[in-house]
């Protein structure tokens, strides 16, 4: 599914270029779940920020986070995909997700359609060795834990319990032949 | 009353606060001998009146001002909130023109204490402030730069609605002191402060007012909910334009130069014992 958040807000009569203050953020997430009550399980959904210029630290927090842990419910897990975000909200998204991640002691990431700032296509506080993981999906597609092991250099175990990780923060994919992939 | 030449700084503006709140109900406020009055020291001076004014139901008088100074207070809708008396009009004449060139300003905008109203004016003062941000921002232009002083102004307008329980103020200017272009955004209360707001918050454990909000600006504590990012956040802005910062609470104050830092840590100077000025004040400059 891709939500296009400038309709959404322009639904809610926002005309403006910025989703900023919390209010606002609350809004857009009741709009958003709205339209989530129909996803299928485990589909990705895509967040598509074209033709928003700021998204603040407040909206960030009542919207993008909780839409994140919201992708983590056991019930209806999903996975979200960020697209056509700016400088300055890729900025302010960074310094969300490592203050929460820092304090709050539970990682939060999100996938990213474009190539960011960090080299990578995500945004959060990622490791060196989870974000090659990110870096090998995206070019290869998907892979067994095996491969990624080896790319590593790490025993297969240890590569195993960081994909785990991964797939539970829902920055890439697990089938059921325990094939990663990407998001 | 005569009020000395120190509105030029946040840091000379200290002298004023406490000569200010001792003038007495009758007693008129003397301007002549200023020569400058910059965003800070402009709207703590208006805070000043208007806790006069709610304390005792008069409003002071500013007498014999400066033409320049009347000018720009005339300009900056200073005297639009009615907080103070003058002993005379400004002279239509004397008034200076909207043009590009006084473009470089966002007026005195007072920030509602209620969401919904408080919303509805940040979203106008960012409307504005993105009109005008190729002449405030004339040395700095840059679209990202722009956009970070929006995520900047929008946090912390919302902390007034959100934690001071009073309504506050915005302005914002460029201008030049000495070789200086100097950028400067002011939004200030006289709301709770942010000790008062953290009262009820037991688990926050700090040693001194300064190092409360130190930890406010460095780290995401919140008063209200799990954690707050919007200091925080203006913080590691204006730590990624190489500006400074002045947050000012109650009677401490912590001043973060990230214009005047070398390797490792920043300059941050903390200061405790101040005079007692009720609301948090906060000030943030670029120069260059």
């Amino acid at each position: 599914m891709i939500i296009n958040i400038r309709q959404c807000a322009k639904d809610l009569k926002y005309k403006n270029p910025d989703l900023i203050t919390r209010p606002i953020g609350r809004n857009l997430f009741a709009k958003v779940l709205e339209k989530l009550a129909i996803i299928g399980l485990h589909e990705i959904v895509i967040i598509d920020f074209e033709g928003i210029k700021v998204i603040d630290s407040s909206f960030i927090d009542e919207f993008l986070v909780r839409l994140i842990l919201l992708s983590r419910d056991e019930k209806k897990p999903f996975y979200v995909k960020l697209r056509n975000i700016s400088e300055s909200a890729e900025i302010n998204i960074d310094l969300v997700f490592k203050s929460y991640s820092h304090y709050n002691n539970k990682k939060i990431v999100v996938i990213s359609d474009e190539l960011r700032h960090n080299n990578s296509y995500f945004i959060g506080p990622l490791t060196g060795a989870e974000k090659q993981i990110i870096d090998f999906l995206k070019i290869n597609k998907s892979a067994r834990v095996s491969e990624i092991a080896d790319i590593l250099s790490l025993p297969e175990e240890e590569t195993m319990e960081i994909m785990e990780q991964l797939f539970e923060t829902r920055v890439i994919r697990k089938d059921t032949q325990a094939i990663f992939s990407v998001v | 009353m005569i009020i000395d030449d120190k509105c030029k700084d946040q840091f000379n503006f200290e002298d004023i606060i406490g000569s200010v709140e001792s003038v007495g109900a009758e007693q008129d406020i003397d301007l002549s001998r200023l020569t400058f009055i910059e965003p800070y020291s402009m709207l703590s001076l208006l805070l000043l009146g208007r806790n006069h004014l709610r304390n005792t139901g008069e409003k002071h008088r500013l007498v014999n001002i400066p033409l320049s100074i009347h000018q720009y207070l005339t300009r900056m809708d200073f005297f639009h909130t009615g907080v103070f008396e003058t002993d005379r009009p400004l002279d239509e004449k004397f008034l200076l023109k909207r043009s590009a060139f006084s473009k470089r300003v966002i007026e005195v905008t007072e920030i509602p204490n209620k969401e919904r109203e408080s919303v509805k004016v940040i979203g106008g003062v960012i409307e504005k402030f993105r009109k005008r941000a190729g002449f405030i921002l004339k040395n700095w232009i840059s679209e990202t730069i722009t956009d970070l002083f929006v995520t900047v102004i929008s946090e912390l307008c919302q902390n007034i609605f959100e934690h001071s329980l009073d309504s506050g103020y915005l302005s914002m200017q460029t201008y030049t002191a000495g070789k200086e272009n100097i950028v400067r955004l002011v939004i200030s209360d006289s709301g709770i402060g942010i000790r008062g707001s953290f009262d009820q918050k037991k688990e926050v454990i700090y040693d001194s007012p300064a190092n409360l909000i130190e930890k406010a600006f460095t780290t995401p504590i919140s008063s209200k909910r799990e954690f707050g990012y919007g200091l925080c956040e203006v913080n590691a802005i204006v730590e990624m334009l190489k500006g400074s910062i002045f947050i000012r609470s109650a009677n401490a104050s912590v001043t973060a130069l990230y214009n005047k830092k070398n390797k490792g840590q920043p300059l941050m100077f903390l200061k405790n014992d101040l005079k007692n000025f009720r609301g948090t004040q906060i000030s943030i400059s670029l120069s260059y």
